[in-house]
């Protein structure tokens, strides 16, 4: 019987391959699946064989971060240094840098980049609903991750950006979520609504009285009035705005739909995190985008490949052969049976699920990555990583 | 400051709202049906509220999906599903009193174009119908409920959850909206009354989370129950058990091979425990991991007595 790796991987070209001509590539998948790994262990790929790479993160684990000398925020990318390498074991022939995304940071940089005054920019940076909206509207993080992609990729200081993108909550949002923002930003019907409220806050009058509308009315009995206000003065300020905006958000869309852009989704064998992944895959479809892989992680691997006796008779005998004494309450040999019951148990169970996975999506390429005894954060880790996405059989 | 460890132990199904949460894939769902059926066991009457897309508790139980209305999994034992959009209507009409009101205000076109925009309003509406449940009183004045297990969404969603009514009352202090809100932040930050609870793995990034997490409740003023470690390997073999099966020969490899990644995760397990015990300061409950990935109710039996054993 072939065993379903195979079927999956036999067809499958080198990852080197897949991602060779790509500036832009963007690891997508729910949270907790090692998006984070995959990206940096992408970019590492990247410097040593040459390239100048960055990965932009957003939340790593602090192992990996501290480990990558990621230790201050800010937006600026820092240099992997040399010595790290050499303690790795490795020499890249390119350099590779790493950058951590400040949400607030790039919103306020991009509203003082688009308002045509300080002044404006200065009355959108301190709207109580702006500060709100910057950091915790949904789509936030998406628009402001996909802005400085763009950003760092049109500097030309990259051969290759490598994107880990936010573990979206509310499934795959990010290629919409500029559209989202600027929907609410530039909304005709909210306009209509706010008509009143509109005119009222370009011309500076205070709001004593209630809006008038019945629809406003309704509304402000909802969110109450100052809610309202804010919304109208925030409204205001972006005036003008749109137009900029718009551009930049169609210029990050067709990056993102071009060629040189690969959409690497990362799962694991669980099923739930397949199931985003698989929603992932067809979201992006949808926009006409192809996803150029699909990473595995945390595979387990089924002890019986190695052969050897499994039950417990039999292990007691393979014990005695190795002189070593079957102690212990349950017995050695009964704690290695089950424990190889378990085991194997779990492989299989991951087994059926990539399987399913690579019959669903046949046309992707899948690339696995064994369970890892240790958890990976440094150098060393991410090349190990690195060399199992590589390897043309597990 | 901070209480000590043994109190929030004391009692924790004895509160009229559990909330659980923690990173997704941690077992969230799991635990708030294991805590359900233990209360319910004690003779209370217990409602899992599930707010996230996809219901889950009433499969773990072998019975078809609740939906919007509350339905009985076990005796004394039922749960609902908390949907934005029905939640948001059946909030508005409380709120509006009028059908025709409604219909003219919320089914205009116009503002159901306002109302995905406005932000939080799903969150709000939702922990509204929670905390219009934990709240109702039958008609003789005592708690329709005892216990209102709320499966709260994954550790960034649902902290947002958790802090709607601060956010939304440092933007909004008038109106009736504004009245619930204060009233629901009572409930979430009164110690007697609710506690949430985390849910977290034996890995870097969950246990991390679970950590950020217990901090940030705590700077919210948010009381909380208890950990629960979730999907832990116990430690099975002596180190110079390891070693001897290590060198044992190819008759032992796959044996071995089994072994050493059996003890990596109990390593991890171990690590990870005492990272969370040092860390956080909460009782932490340790639940086995579960073989069948398929969690019926034979897992939510296993941990709801692992809860059962500490509560």
């Amino acid at each position: 019987m072939r065993r379903p790796e195979e079927t999956a991987l036999a067809h499958r070209p080198p990852l080197d391959q897949v991602l060779a001509r790509r500036r832009v590539v963007c690891c997508v998948g729910s949270g907790g699946v090692g998006k984070t790994t995959t990206a940096a262990a992408l970019a590492l790929r990247a410097a040593v064989a040459g390239k100048r790479a960055l990965v932009l993160t957003i939340d790593p684990a602090r192992r990996l971060a501290n480990s990558l000398g990621l230790k201050a925020l800010g937006n600026r990318e820092t240099r992997i240094d040399d010595d790290l390498f050499r303690g790795a074991g490795l020499k890249p022939r390119g350099e590779m840098y790493a950058m951590m995304l400040d949400l607030k940071l790039t919103w306020d940089e991009l509203v003082q980049r688009q308002a045509p005054t300080p002044d404006r920019a200065r009355q959108i940076l301190d709207n109580r609903l702006y500060q709100k909206l910057s950091t915790a509207m949904a789509g936030s993080l998406e628009y402001m991750a996909m802005e400085k992609v763009d950003e760092l990729h049109s500097s030309g200081r990259f051969d290759v950006v490598v994107l880990d993108t936010p573990p979206t909550a509310n499934a795959l949002d990010f290629l919409r979520a500029p559209d989202r923002i600027l929907d609410v930003l530039d909304n005709d019907a909210m306009r209509v609504v706010l008509g009143p409220l509109l005119k009222a806050s370009r011309i500076g009058l205070k709001l004593f009285a209630l809006p008038t509308s019945l629809v406003l009315r309704t509304l402000a009995k909802f969110t109450g009035q100052d809610f309202l206000r804010d919304l109208a003065q925030f409204m205001v300020a972006f005036e003008g705005m749109y137009a900029g905006f718009k551009e930049r958000a169609a210029k990050v869309k067709r990056l993102l739909s071009g060629a040189e852009t690969a959409f690497v989704l990362v799962t694991t064998p669980n099923p739930l995190t397949i199931e985003d992944a698989l929603f992932f895959h067809r979201a992006l479809r949808e926009d006409g985008i192809n996803t150029a892989a699909l990473v595995v992680n945390r595979v387990q691997r089924d002890p019986k490949r190695l052969g050897g006796p499994e039950s417990v008779p039999a292990l007691r005998e393979a014990l005695q052969l190795a002189q070593i004494a079957d102690g212990g309450d349950p017995a050695l040999s009964q704690r290695l049976a089950r424990t190889l019951v378990e085991q194997s148990t779990l492989a299989d169970l991951d087994r059926r699920h990539v399987e399913e996975l690579s019959r669903t999506v046949p046309d992707v390429p899948l690339y696995l990555v064994p369970r890892l005894r240790k958890d990976v954060h440094d150098l060393a880790g991410l090349w190990q990583i690195d060399q199992c996405l590589a390897a043309s059989e597990d | 400051m901070q209480e000590p460890v043994p109190d929030a132990r004391a009692g924790l199904l004895d509160r009229r709202l559990i909330v659980v949460t923690g990173k997704g894939g941690t077992g969230k769902t799991t635990l708030s049906a294991a805590l359900a059926l233990a209360a319910s066991r004690r003779g209370k009457r217990v409602l899992v509220c599930e707010v996230t897309a996809r219901e889950r508790v009433s499969e773990l139980f072998g019975r078809p999906p609740s939906g919007p209305q509350i339905r009985e999994l076990l005796p004394n034992l039922y749960s609902v599903h908390v949907r934005p959009a029905e939640a948001m209507r059946e909030y508005a009409l409380m709120i509006l009193r009028y059908e025709t009101l409604y219909n003219l205000v919320f089914e205009n076109r116009v503002v159901r174009y306002f109302l995905v925009a406005a932000p939080s309003l799903a969150e709000i509406v939702m922990l509204g119908k929670v905390w219009w449940h934990a709240a109702r009183e039958t008609e003789r004045g005592r708690p329709r409920w005892d216990l209102v297990v709320l499966d709260a969404p994954a550790t960034g969603h649902g902290l947002t959850l958790l802090t709607v009514p601060d956010v939304f009352l440092s933007i909004v202090s008038e109106g009736p909206l504004a009245r619930d809100m204060r009233d629901m932040q009572g409930l979430l930050k009164d110690p007697a009354r609710c506690r949430t609870c985390i849910a977290t793995l034996p890995e870097e990034m969950p246990a991390n989370e679970a950590i950020e997490l217990h901090r940030a409740l705590g700077q919210h003023g948010l009381p909380q129950g208890a950990l629960f470690l979730n999907g832990v390997f116990e430690p099975r073999f002596t180190p110079q058990e390891r070693t001897l099966v290590a060198r044992g020969g190819p008759l032992l490899a796959a044996a071995a091979d089994a072994a050493e990644s059996h003890e990596a995760r109990a390593d991890l397990a171990v690590r990870y425990e005492r990272l969370l015990r040092e860390q956080v300061r909460l009782p932490l409950v340790t639940v086995p991991y579960m073989f069948d990935r398929t969690f019926g109710t034979q897992a939510i039996e296993k941990v709801a007595r692992a809860v059962e054993a500490i509560l």
